[in-house]
């Protein structure tokens, strides 16, 4: 103030001069008078618009200040999780596979028996002795729990509780965080409660950072003047005067530039925060906001987030030597980095612990004990990469129905789903191995693309996806994009509309195979042809349906009527228009994987359909449950029919154009291939009791691949399935159906062991009346009837 | 209503004592109610909360275990948690009947009327012999047709 009057009164002085030059004498005084008046005047006008201006900015800051204090003060990423391992006897399951989740869960692997939650240890490859992390599921919070188990054979075996003999029927474990939905700023953390915050690393933090943070006011006049002198002794900067609160400040609200400006703003708002806010809630925002490291494009914010990433722990469960390690990292997360420069990092945390030793918070022997020890680090945890990129594109798309992009990216959701790691990284190897094999020894097409769903049959979760023979390359989602003619995939659906009628259909009708032409709009002809180009004069329901013959599904399908068609595959769960033109019944139509799965899903669950999803519950950030995705299974179709056509496809996979499978899977499985024009796309959908599988193979520019159904999609799902834990598909009929001995050819009753004799299932009723003569057979078959 | 009361009071005995009791007390809340469907009480309208288990001994511990915390969500009016049980058990074992027409009944009682029958006729068709199961899906169904929420 002194010095800017001085600056106005020179100025008055310069003024009166040169009024003095063209101004009478007798009038100077009084007009200097006036003039001085006036600029008094003028100068206290400047002063209040300064003032207003000031008071205007602070208020403007303050509201700033408030705002996000008081409101959501960080955005939070949402997070997607992987489904929870369940633990049980007799559940299949390896040691690796335990092994894997378990690292991805972030479990330390120690030599001793674990002592605290997230350790285990394997003992003679087969024992595994760990403690699970507490969780906080839709059904409430799951206390930590140390069980041993052994694996034989990869089954698992019975479960105790760690220390007693107490048996176990159940364990789940915490499921694995798998990918983040962040904001633009790529910040991960994880807020803790001061009162969870152990008080041994609050006095070092102080200790270290601010000693007098409990007596100041925002600023530390004596901190500053003391770190103004240390600077000017070193000649650089080598020690900041800022308190907790200038450090919260800058971070929340200011770029990190060093200029007087944001100096100045830095001052203010602090003391406008301990104005505000008491000692409390200012050092818990600087606990969860403060930055403690980077991984990958993902900065570290916070204690908590950091001893985990940095020790795989949550904080209360740190050693001392840990947690100043973490205060010493306040200083220079980069600098300090301790899994890049361990010795740097080592000699911070020494520092740490002498100022921990001398604010007494350890001993002198504690001292030297940690001085001593080794950072105690982990590997840098999984969660620094996004897995699963199809897998979670998915998840997105089903959330934006009930969420908005911004909720998503900073509301800290906590997102549940059925994806199982195990089988995801089953399957993206499948894709690793095959498509160049296929490429090599099939003379396939180069440049193969392939989607693959799988889902659990009976209640449709999605519990593996990859859309990319990369499967960790975040493009083109195939298996919801890669919207692609179907082919013979759609010939259950035209054979299952006629089982619905079984008065005038049964898998024993004989279906006309026979040169067909038909006049399309255009005055145009179309003559479908058999794959084989041979047409067998006459067929049963079940040969066509078994040997994938086109002419007669053609017929079959104009006899049903096309909108009906339509109709049926809208009940087994296909949401897209189906156009009702004539090769549609051969599949001229395009479907994305993702739908196939779906319309395969209702055959699988015998006519219930189940739409496949992948959430199963969403929670807020504080771990409260705000929506369930519940199981829907609505009966669409007629059992009966369903079953009949299931015959069909477990036929198929023993008989007919996925035959090689009997031959490399020891169960029962239906399925059915699928190959468009020009070899374009090889598809095959199938299912096993506990779960449905779909692969597409193609190409981006829709060119031939080579490959049938049978000789691609069915070489990537045989080697999936061989991998996963599943079981024949259940051929128990429902109730409404018999079995009959039909003779293959004419159709009619034949006779046990007759010749040419076959055994179907009819819907009760509608086996066929007439019989036929029982032709002999074999003298193996004459002494079956004999013996019958 | 007396019955109803049985009922509750034996559920808090369950609570008390283990489970060997408690399956006991299944099996007799499950004979309970059939009789009382036998006597047209309405079957579903009490709030019993225990379904027929007419042959659980096959059924690995931890289904079992799963459907006794199912029913204690359930007597407690936790429904969406009872739900998100049974969900589970179904991941371990999905062709259980008993407890597909657990869900059927949790939605009953929810007001849930297409879910219920949906999951009672899904119930059934994964029975092979319990006709006493097969009764108790059919009169859920009917309840449901007909809209009666217990």
């Amino acid at each position: 103030m002194p010095a800017k009057k001085a600056k106005a009164s020179t100025k008055t002085s310069r003024k009166s001069k040169k009024h003095s030059k063209s101004a009478p004498s007798s009038n100077t005084k009084s007009s200097s008078k006036i003039k001085h008046v006036l600029f008094n005047q003028y100068a206290y006008m400047v002063y209040s618009a300064f003032a207003i201006l000031f008071i205007s900015y602070v208020v403007y800051l303050d509201v700033q200040i408030r705002e996000k204090m008081s409101g959501r003060i960080w955005s939070l990423p949402s997070h997607v999780y992987a489904r929870p391992l369940e633990l049980y006897q007799d559940k299949v399951l390896s040691i690796e596979d335990l092994s894997k989740e378990l690292t991805h869960l972030n479990y330390h692997k120690t030599n001793t028996r674990p002592s605290q939650a997230g350790e285990y240890r394997i003992l003679n490859g087969s024992h595994i002795e760990l403690i699970a992390r507490d969780f906080t599921f839709w059904d409430g919070k799951q206390k930590s729990q140390g069980v041993r188990l052994s694996i034989y054979n990869n089954k698992v075996g019975k479960i105790h509780e760690l220390y007693s003999d107490k048996s176990i029927s159940l364990l789940r474990l915490e499921p694995a965080k798998i990918a983040g939905i962040y904001p633009a700023k790529k910040e991960e953390r994880q807020i803790i409660k001061l009162s969870e915050v152990p008080d041994d690393l609050v006095v070092a933090l102080l200790a270290v950072e601010d000693r007098r943070f409990y007596q100041h006011w925002g600023l530390d006049p004596r901190a500053i003047a003391r770190a103004f002198l240390a600077n000017i002794m070193a000649g650089q900067t080598v020690q900041g005067g800022s308190t907790l609160t200038q450090q919260l400040v800058k971070n929340l609200f200011l770029s990190p530039d060093r200029t007087l400006v944001r100096k100045i703003n830095e001052a203010i708002m602090s003391l406008l925060i301990e104005f505000h806010y008491d000692k409390a809630v200012i050092l818990e925002a600087y606990i969860n906001e403060v930055y403690l490291g980077q991984s990958g494009s993902k900065q570290i914010h916070g204690f908590e987030l950091a001893s985990q990433f940095y020790f795989a722990k949550h904080l209360k469960q740190l050693r001392r030597d840990q947690m100043a390690l973490l205060v010493g990292l306040v200083k220079g997360p980069s600098w300090y980095e301790p899994r890049k420069h361990t010795d740097r990092a080592k000699e911070r945390r020494n520092q740490v612990l002498q100022l921990m030793f001398e604010q007494e918070i350890i001993s002198e022997v504690q001292l030297n004990k940690y001085s001593q020890l080794s950072l105690g680090l982990t590997n840098k945890p999984s969660f620094s990469k996004n897995r699963f990129p199809a897998l979670v594109d998915l998840v997105k798309r089903q959330l934006q129905q009930d969420y908005n992009e911004d909720d998503l990216k900073s509301a800290g959701l906590r997102i549940f789903t059925s994806i199982d790691p195990i089988v995801q990284s089953k399957v993206e190897a499948s894709v690793r191995r095959i498509l160049p094999r296929l490429e090599r020894d099939k003379n396939a097409s180069s440049e193969l693309q392939a989607s693959v769903i799988v889902a659990s049959s009976q209640q449709g979760e999605i519990k593996a996806m990859v859309s990319d023979r990369n499967p960790d390359f975040p493009g083109f989602n195939r298996s919801l994009d890669a919207v692609r003619q179907v082919g013979s995939l759609i010939k259950p659906a035209i054979y299952l509309s006629a089982l619905q009628q079984p008065r005038k259909y049964t898998l024993a009708t004989l279906l006309d195979d026979t040169p067909l032409h038909i006049k399309t709009a255009k005055d145009q002809t179309w003559s479908p042809q058999n794959y084989d180009k041979e047409f067998k004069g006459q067929v049963s329901l079940l040969q066509a349906l078994n040997t994938s013959r086109n002419v007669p599904t053609v017929r079959l399908g104009l006899e049903l009527g096309l909108a009906d068609i339509a109709d049926t595959l809208h009940n087994l769960g296909v949401v897209r228009d189906i156009p009702t033109y004539p090769s549609m019944t051969l599949g001229a139509f395009s479907l994305s994987p993702l739908d196939v799965a779906n319309m395969y899903q209702t055959f699988a669950a015998s006519g219930f359909h189940v739409p496949l999803k992948v959430i199963r519950e969403v929670h807020n950030k504080d771990g409260k449950p705000l929506k369930r995705y519940p199981l829907e299974s609505e009966k669409t179709l007629n059992e009966q029919s369903v079953y009949l056509v299931n015959h069909v496809l477990h036929e198929v996979t023993q008989t007919g154009t996925a035959k090689s499978l009997k031959r490399n899977i020891p169960h029962d499985l239906a399925g059915k291939t699928g190959t468009t024009d020009d070899l374009r796309d090889s598809w095959f959908a199938g299912f096993s009791d506990e779960s449905l599988a779909v692969v597409w193979i193609g190409r981006d520019d829709n060119t031939n691949t080579g490959l049938t159904g049978s000789s691609g999609a069915l070489s990537v799902w045989t080697n999936v399935m061989q991998q996963l834990d599943i079981s024949s598909f259940s051929r128990q009929p429902p109730p409404g159906i018999e079995n009959h001995w039909v003779d293959a050819q004419s159709g009619g009753l034949s006779e046990k062991y007759c010749q040419g004799a076959v055994e179907l299932p009819f819907i009760s009723g509608s086996a066929p009346i007439e019989k036929v003569e029982c032709k002999s057979g074999g003298i193996l078959n004459q002494l079956r009837r004999l013996f019958n | 209503m007396q019955i109803w009361r049985y009922i509750k009071s034996t559920q808090a005995l369950v609570q008390l004592t283990g489970q060997s009791i408690k399956l006991s007390v299944l099996a007799l809340a499950m004979s309970l109610l059939l009789s009382c469907a036998q006597l047209n009480l309405g079957l579903p309208g009490s709030h019993d909360g225990v379904l027929p288990v007419a042959d659980n001994h096959h059924m690995p511990q931890a289904i079992k275990d799963l459907l006794g915390q199912a029913d204690q969500q359930f007597l407690q009016g936790e429904y969406n948690a009872s739900l998100a049980t049974l969900e589970r058990a179904l991941r371990i074992k999905p062709r259980y009947p008993e407890v597909w027409s657990r869900m059927a009944q949790v939605y009953l009682y929810q007001g849930k009327f297409p879910q219920t029958r949906q999951h009672a006729e899904r119930s059934n068709s994964f029975i092979k012999n319990n006709a006493d199961l097969k009764y108790f899906n059919d009169k859920l169904i009917q309840t449901a047709r007909e809209g009666i929420q217990p």
